[in-house]
């Protein structure tokens, strides 16, 4: 559970994250991480596919740290934003310079 | 404070050097910004018509062949990294932002004069390439691989000092987007700013998001000079294409980081000397957004003959053609303003003029060049020289030297000859177009760039080229010689509105401005910031 000064002015709210949410993320951290190296040493045969499964279990580590730990989840939605356009952005270099590779 | 003490201008508050070098004062670092563009602008334009001497006549008149390919780089990297990337963000945005947003600085002034060290620091990285070793990079500004691991000239450094220049542009776009959202002065919100602002904030976000790009691209290089990685090298797995994609995905963003603050001078130029609102207001500034966010996406259009594939060069090509139009609506929105406009000619708004014809010619040029059919046949040629130097040079550079005109009796206090000028942009306007129209015409021909001799059917385009630099340096010269005369004409007083028709908050303040900009609240026009309608009054 989070907290907020309620007798500031809205921009000037500080928030206290529960011991509860860190270390339930701190466990759900831990357990992508257990799961991305089970399936890559105990291998599930996921031949191609395997960097995609490294890559989406980064990516929700990532969300996950971005959200919690730097608290986006209980900024501005305009900083939601901004993180959204500069993911839009790399994700949209990786694709276009992947679909020329892959065509060559 | 006494109130005197208060509106002491900021040339006055402080004397000597080194209130000057580690002032942080928005103002005085746009200045330092100015002098030192100026100083590397000389360099390299002398670099320019040193290489226009050699193209004269074909054969060799008065370099080899390497030496030439080391000035034609050394041209690009200071025109380009210490020149017109900088240029208008970092000398009339660090100057005018806060002052037209009715604040008294950036959000970071310190980090702010660490930009201009930083910059400082990556010009003389850049510059000391000259001193040792084989001499400057021979690679042309783009750095190319294989041949940049490969060749024994100073790449290492001069790509290091394009690294650290690359801190110096993500600093200032940082300052300048945390500007913009938390210190416009109360009741100006984004659809009352300026359209100037507009630009710099579309040019911030290149800046800030497209700039690591490249930063990590040129450290590949050394990676693969130093260490031998093999990033791209394909003998043990590396793709030489990929370094062109990752320098292009910073590289055409960075154009716009070139052309976009120029869209601001112009649609500040127009206004003011139609003595009208803007045409399109939202249109402008929305289509900065809108340049900014597709020129993302059209990098592959300088790779189209580098082997990509099919399918991509097709996709690169469409978008090309997609970011024509948010510059059309500029140029369409731009001409409406001048329409029935109660037209003053003066010499900043001959410049904006010079912009949008040499602008179209380049903007043009560049969608020969952005279709798949046309560009085979032109790339590598001296219509890319051409069409490049028609929108840098007669686009961002024209906007920039109007902005010098537009703004500098409020810099400076003092005012030009105006009628010397008017001369000087005719000067420089005949020999831009001899210097850079006979390019197109040889690139059309078939002569390839980069080269330090030609065949004799090019010798026409090349002959009169080079005449045209000649005519293109005396109007350089003559104009920056008329504007250092003006600092001396001190017995004149400049108004806060010179121009009487500027509507921005910057003329409502003092000429020059005092060190915190104001000596009284500036007051917003009702409608927006070009509403002629209710311009507010302003006394002296």
């Amino acid at each position: 559970m989070s907290h907020t000064k309620d007798n500031l002015p809205k921009e000037e709210q500080v928030h206290i994250t529960s011991y509860k949410d860190h270390f339930s993320t701190l466990i759900a951290l831990l357990l992508l991480t257990v799961i991305t190296v089970v399936i890559s040493v105990f291998g599930a045969n996921l031949r191609s596919l395997s960097v995609f499964t490294a890559l989406l279990i980064a990516t929700v580590k990532v969300i996950v740290v971005a959200y919690y730990f730097m608290h986006l989840k209980y900024d501005k939605k305009v900083y939601t934003w901004l993180v959204l356009i500069v993911a839009i952005l790399f994700v949209s270099f990786a694709v276009l310079t992947s679909i020329e590779y892959l065509n060559r | 404070m006494t109130s005197t003490a208060l509106n002491l201008n900021y040339l006055q508050a402080k004397k000597g050097i080194f209130s000057w070098i580690f002032s942080v004062d928005h103002k005085r670092i746009g200045l330092l910004y100015l002098y030192s563009l100026i100083t590397f602008f000389l360099v390299g334009a002398t670099l320019g018509v040193l290489m226009r001497l050699e193209l004269l006549n074909p054969g060799k008149d008065l370099f080899e062949a390497q030496t030439y390919n080391q000035i034609f780089t050394m041209h690009g990297v200071i025109m380009i990294f210490l020149f017109i990337i900088p240029s208008i963000p970092a000398v009339f945005g660090n100057f005018f932002l806060p002052i037209m947003l009715g604040t008294d600085d950036v959000s970071f002034p310190r980090l702010n004069l660490l930009s201009w060290w930083i910059y400082i620091i990556g010009a003389i990285m850049a510059l000391s390439t000259l001193l040792f070793g084989d001499g400057p990079a021979d690679t042309g500004w783009t750095f190319y691989v294989p041949y940049s691991v490969k060749t024994g000239t100073n790449v290492t450094m001069s790509v290091l000092a394009a690294f650290v220049l690359g801190f110096s542009s993500i600093l200032t776009g940082l300052n300048f987007i945390v500007t913009i959202h938390r210190l416009k002065t109360p009741g100006m919100t984004f659809l009352k700013m300026p359209l100037f602002a507009w630009a710099l904030y579309a040019t911030s976000w290149i800046q800030l998001l497209a700039t690591p790009v490249i930063g990590i691209t040129l450290l590949m290089i050394v990676a693969e000079r130093v260490f031998g990685v093999g990033l791209f090298d394909p003998s043990i797995g590396g793709d030489p294409i990929l370094y062109q994609h990752l320098f292009w995905i910073y590289s055409h963003p960075a154009v716009y980081i070139m052309a976009l603050p120029a869209f601001g001078i112009i649609s500040e130029l127009l206004p003011t000397f139609s003595n009208r609102t803007i045409f399109g207001y939202k249109a402008i500034a929305f289509s900065s957004l809108a340049i900014a966010f597709v020129g993302y996406f059209v990098w592959g259009h300088h790779m189209f003959t580098s082997g990509m594939s099919g399918l991509a060069r097709i996709i690169y090509s469409i978008m090309t053609f997609l970011v024509a139009i948010p510059t059309a609506i500029k140029v369409f929105n731009w001409v409406a303003t001048l329409y029935k406009g109660s037209i003053d000619v003066q010499p900043p708004l001959l410049y904006g003029l010079g912009f949008i014809f040499q602008f179209m010619i380049g903007g043009l040029s560049g969608l020969v060049l952005g279709a798949l059919a046309t560009d085979i046949h032109l790339h590598d040629t001296y219509f890319v020289v051409g069409h490049f130097h028609y929108v840098m040079f007669g686009g961002t550079g024209f906007a920039f030297f109007g902005a010098l005109h537009y703004w500098y009796p409020k810099i400076w206090g003092r005012m030009y000859n105006k009628l010397v000028a008017n001369i000087a942009f005719f000067i420089l306007f005949i020999g831009f177009n001899l210097l850079y129209f006979p390019m197109m015409i040889a690139g059309l021909m078939g002569m390839p760039r980069r080269y330090y001799d030609y065949l004799p059917e090019f010798h026409l385009p090349n002959m009169i080229s080079t005449y045209g630099s000649w005519v293109l340096a005396i109007g350089l010269l003559l104009m920056l010689g008329n504007l250092i005369a003006g600092f001396r004409r001190k017995h004149e007083k400049i108004a806060r509105n010179p121009w009487g028709t500027g509507i921005t908050l910057e003329w409502q303040t003092l000429s020059p401005p005092p060190v915190a900009n104001f000596d009284r609240m500036p007051v917003l026009p009702k409608d927006g910031p070009y509403d002629y309608d209710h311009k507010p009054e302003i006394k002296e």
